[in-house]
């Protein structure tokens, strides 16, 4: 996660794995079992904890993580589901709420965010391979 | 004034494929409309958080699930960016 990498320094950030947005036995998609993310909605906190160490492992994910309790008590408090990002500032208030993912769930307004205190970060552009003419 | 019912029903049907369709296109087909209906709808307006409250403690446990942890003990040195999601 490239804002990670950018703004670790300056803020800190936490990943909340929340009940699962396309399970086996809901609302399963196609781009699930083509990626081969099959799981059914967990009922305890095991399994809970089970897909979220998979997910963990599977993409070497970097961030620090937690998982919500089984009350979703997490997902309720912020109406997290199925994905949705937050800034909380230093003095424990809202510095800004993301919409309801996927169409609304946009990682640049939080790089925006944080620019806009930290400066950007800017990449070098990736170059084409030129045609051999 | 029985032919205007009559369009009027028509043109309600007519609106509600039309929106249908939509919704299909938009969520990748029929049946995926209909799951959309019945799980992301009702999500749609939850919550009531807005720029400037106080943002909401919870309970989170460590990804070996012995500790636990609450979001507000993460806040306080630096902004907290939260990212909340699922694998699926």
């Amino acid at each position: 996660m490239q804002i990670f990498d950018d703004y670790k320094d300056h803020a800190d950030f936490l990943t909340v794995y929340v009940r699962e947005a396309h399970p086996t036995d809901e609302w399963q998609m196609k781009s699930n079992v083509k990626d081969d993310v099959c799981y059914a909605q967990p009922r305890n906190l095991s399994d809970r904890l089970a897909i979220a160490n998979d997910f963990i492992k599977r993409f070497k994910y970097p961030l620090p993580f937690g998982v919500d309790d089984m009350k979703n008590a997490a997902n309720d408090a912020y109406a997290a589901w199925p994905e949705r990002l937050y800034i909380i500032d230093e003095n424990g208030k809202i510095a800004y709420r993301g919409g309801m993912g996927p169409f609304h769930y946009h990682p640049a307004e939080v790089r925006a965010w944080l620019a806009t205190r930290y400066g950007e970060v800017k990449h070098p552009e990736v170059k084409t391979e030129e045609k051999k003419s | 004034m029985r032919n205007i019912f009559i369009w009027v029903g028509i043109s309600l049907g007519a609106l509600l494929v039309i929106a249908f369709v939509a919704l299909s296109v938009m969520a990748g087909g029929p049946k995926d409309a209909l799951y959309m209906v019945r799980y992301a709808l009702p999500h749609m307006h939850r919550g009531n958080l807005r720029v400037g409250d106080s943002a909401p403690d919870a309970r989170i446990y460590a990804l070996d699930g012995a500790e636990t942890f609450h979001i507000r003990e993460r806040t306080g040195a630096k902004p907290l960016v939260v990212v909340f999601g699922s694998f699926t």
